[in-house]
């Protein structure tokens, strides 16, 4: 043990002194810290901020006057996603999808105001999140500091000498890798600091301490990948384009195949042409605005003779909101049903898109590191689920409402003149039907439970990258 | 008593289709300094290299301390002091720094002290003990190799072309030590193609040619083994 740490302090004091290496170990420090704090900041503000927004858009709800209820359903709500406290760190498909949406009657409205519809292209740049920096550009700092780390004992005879001491291959390449490991750790330190500070903001600490090390074993394999790439090649300048040929293809070209692929096997239908066939669809179901709509008829007819009246008017109930709450569950139908179609096809890409974290530990990490912050699609669609759901209760609460508490002939009349107006509103304490939003991350279990799989693709990369190093220190001699 | 040190039965290492050691050899005994005499691909390197276990014999044995090289390499590098051609030792760290480190891979643990009088012993100038090993001369290198194997106190020493690339002060300093070396106990197998230099310090010298052994030229008593002689053998196979 004492002659691998005398391996790893001489490499560090290598580094030290040749100054190359500390320059970007202290750029990837500065620039981890930096992208935390950032990061930290923006999401604790989105934080305060939605809550805030939440609490006033229920409070403006709650607060109208009294009105004629589906006036209310057209007023609408909006609902805002609370960041979880990994998103400090793991963005994840929140900076793309929206935060925020607004729920109506008859619609289904798409998040809005994700972070990078809203942001310009240079924008985009600064907002480096400390999640892409340490799955992207660590293991590229990684390999600019520990390309050599062989080579250059290989080019020098020291490695000969050392050898020819009785010094181990493998003590001398596990002193390599533990001094690569730790310099990865330095880049790690200000994302475990940020776990932490997410542990302190509600995180539970099975979570935190899974994502530490999802992000620790992830460093041990790049750091094995770099001493790979060192003992196999006989040169340094060739050690450096084999690694960066290897950082390219598993950290930017696999990615992009994988998305590629997944678009091509799970083909999405364009969005005019759903949006064509969902228009065709509701257009069959009528307009509930509109009693008399012919789509109402076996409606009308049904309660005509479940009732024994020959008009509407004589209904023990108001007919309007009787359309209103069957046209409102009739479209919310195949609203779903294009919705979760739509889920169903972003989760087979996604799905696709996941496999190829068995090429490239860069996919399981990031997939990983996504699942266990809760900022992963599965999640956003759990938002769009919720929102809806609360949605379509607020609506049918106040359609509800049109029914039993707003007599049929008050209705009718509502635009003969003012005073008819005034009485066809209904008491403001129906908007307390408005359900309170909270969005909160899946449970500590289900998140890791789901994360297994990715847990073991990056594992399996730690096995095959000790293997492929054992294999590689044979050649050494 | 003789005590066989560094011992090469009917040695043979074949590199595809070319015999590189043919047949070789010979017996080092504790104490001893055997020079392998020989002119470009002999076969001295490839001897040296048997020995560190980086190349292993087609047939035949070789061995150090009684542990054989294919078997217990792993042991005779823990006790053998190899200084190559050129002395590899890192450039960014000063000739104390050097020995420190290679003394930790060793496990060997040694006082400031005992590594100052190491360096006095192999004659390195003071006030260039904290000066990085890349400012050195040949000779100050090899000098600190040395004083890194007296601090190992490895009882065998192997040198390749030790001498090569000296001045000659250098040269008679560096024949000093090896003979002191020598006189302390430890075994001393070298190989080069200096035959002034082999005939200064061996107690034996083994001429190689094309991979075998074709003279042994030895010590007559406390007389050193006549250059001239040996020169005369060595002109003629590598004429």
């Amino acid at each position: 043990m004492s002659i691998i740490k005398s391996v790893m302090f001489d490499e560090w004091r290598y580094w030290r002194r040749t100054k190359v290496a500390t320059t970007v170990i202290l750029i990837g420090i500065a620039l981890a810290l930096a992208s935390v704090i950032v990061n930290s900041i923006e999401v604790r503000q989105a934080s305060a901020e939605r809550t805030e927004l939440q609490r006033i858009s229920e409070q403006t709800f709650f607060d109208q006057p009294d009105r004629h209820p589906h006036r209310m359903v057209h007023y609408g709500h909006y609902v805002f996603r609370t960041p979880s406290p990994l998103s400090i760190i793991e963005p994840g498909v929140d900076a793309f999808t929206g935060t925020a949406m607004f729920l109506e009657g008859h619609q289904q409205n798409t998040a809005m105001f994700s972070e990078q519809r809203q942001s310009s292209g240079l924008t985009r740049f600064s907002s480096l999140s400390p999640a892409f920096m340490l799955q992207v550009l660590v293991p590229l700092m990684l390999i600019l500091v520990g390309y050599s780390c062989v080579t250059r004992e290989r080019e020098a005879g020291t490695l000969h000498v050392m050898i020819t001491q009785g010094v181990k291959v493998r003590d001398i390449l596990a002193g390599k890798f533990f001094s690569l490991a730790g310099s990865g750790m330095l880049m790690l330190a200000p994302l475990a600091i940020a776990s932490l500070w997410a542990g302190v903001h509600g995180e539970s600490l099975a979570i935190t301490a899974s994502f530490v090390l999802g992000y620790v074993v992830y460093i041990l394999v790049w750091s094995a990948i770099v001493l790979w790439g060192s003992t196999i090649s006989s040169r340094s300048n060739a050690s450096f384009a084999i690694l960066i040929a290897l950082w390219v293809v598993l950290c930017i070209l696999v990615p992009r195949i994988a998305s590629t692929t997944a678009a091509s096997l799970e083909p999405s239908p364009g969005k005019l042409e759903t949006d064509f066939s969902v228009v065709e669809e509701l257009r069959a179901l009528g307009d509930g605005h509109n009693a008399s709509d012919p789509a109402y008829e076996k409606l009308k007819q049904d309660l005509l003779s479940q009732y024994g009246v020959d008009d509407v008017a004589d209904l023990p109930m108001n007919f309007r909101g009787v359309v209103l709450t069957y046209s409102e569950k009739k479209l919310t139908d195949v609203l779903n049903k294009y919705a979760e179609a739509r889920m169903d096809e972003e989760l087979s890409q996604a799905e696709i898109a996941r496999q190829f974290g068995w090429l490239s530990p860069m996919v399981s990490m990031r997939t990983f590191s996504m699942m266990i912050a809760g900022t992963n699609l599965e999640n956003h669609h759990r938002f769009l689920r919720e929102a809806e759901d609360l949605r379509f209760d607020f609506v049918q609460a106040l359609n509800h409402a049109h029914e039993h508490d707003l007599d049929y002939h008050t209705d009718i009349n509502r635009y003969v003149n003012d005073d008819t107006a005034k009485a066809a509103r209904v008491d403001a304490s129906h908007w307390q039907v408005l359900s309170s939003f909270d969005f909160a991350p899946e449970s500590a279990q289900f998140r890791l439970s789901h994360s297994l799989r990715y847990a073991l693709q990056l594992l399996l990369w730690a096995g095959l990258m000790l293997a492929l190093i054992k294999r590689a220190s044979r050649g050494v001699m | 008593m003789s005590e066989p040190v560094v011992v090469a039965e009917s040695l043979n290492v074949r590199f595809a289709d070319q015999c590189v050691l043919d047949d070789v050899g010979f017996t080092v005994n504790r104490g001893e300094v055997f020079a392998l005499l020989g002119g470009n691909g002999a076969g001295k390197s490839t001897t040296l290299k048997t020995f560190l276990g980086t190349v292993a014999p087609t047939s035949g044995s070789a061995s150090v301390l009684g542990h054989s090289v294919t078997s217990d390499s792993d042991f005779i590098r823990s006790k053998v002091a190899y200084l190559p051609e050129s002395v590899m030792l890192y450039g960014h760290l000063t000739g104390m720094e050097n020995i420190e480190y290679f003394l930790s891979l060793a496990d060997v643990k040694r006082s400031a002290s005992d590594i100052e009088a190491a360096l006095k012993r192999v004659a390195l100038q003071a006030d260039t003990w904290h000066k990085k090993l890349a400012d050195y001369s040949k000779g100050m290198r090899q000098k600190t190799a040395i004083a890194l194997a007296l601090l190992r106190s490895a009882p065998v020493l192997f040198l390749d072309e030790p001498t090569s690339g000296l001045d000659p002060s250098a040269i008679d300093e560096f024949n000093q030590l090896v003979t002191a070396l020598s006189e302390a106990g430890s075994t001393v197998f070298m190989v080069t193609h200096d035959v002034y230099g082999a005939c200064q310090v061996a107690h034996r010298i083994g001429l190689l040619d094309q991979g075998k052994i074709v003279g042994v030229f030895e010590r007559n008593g406390n007389e050193l083994i006549d250059t001239e002689q040996v020169h005369t053998a060595f002109a003629k196979r590598n004429a």
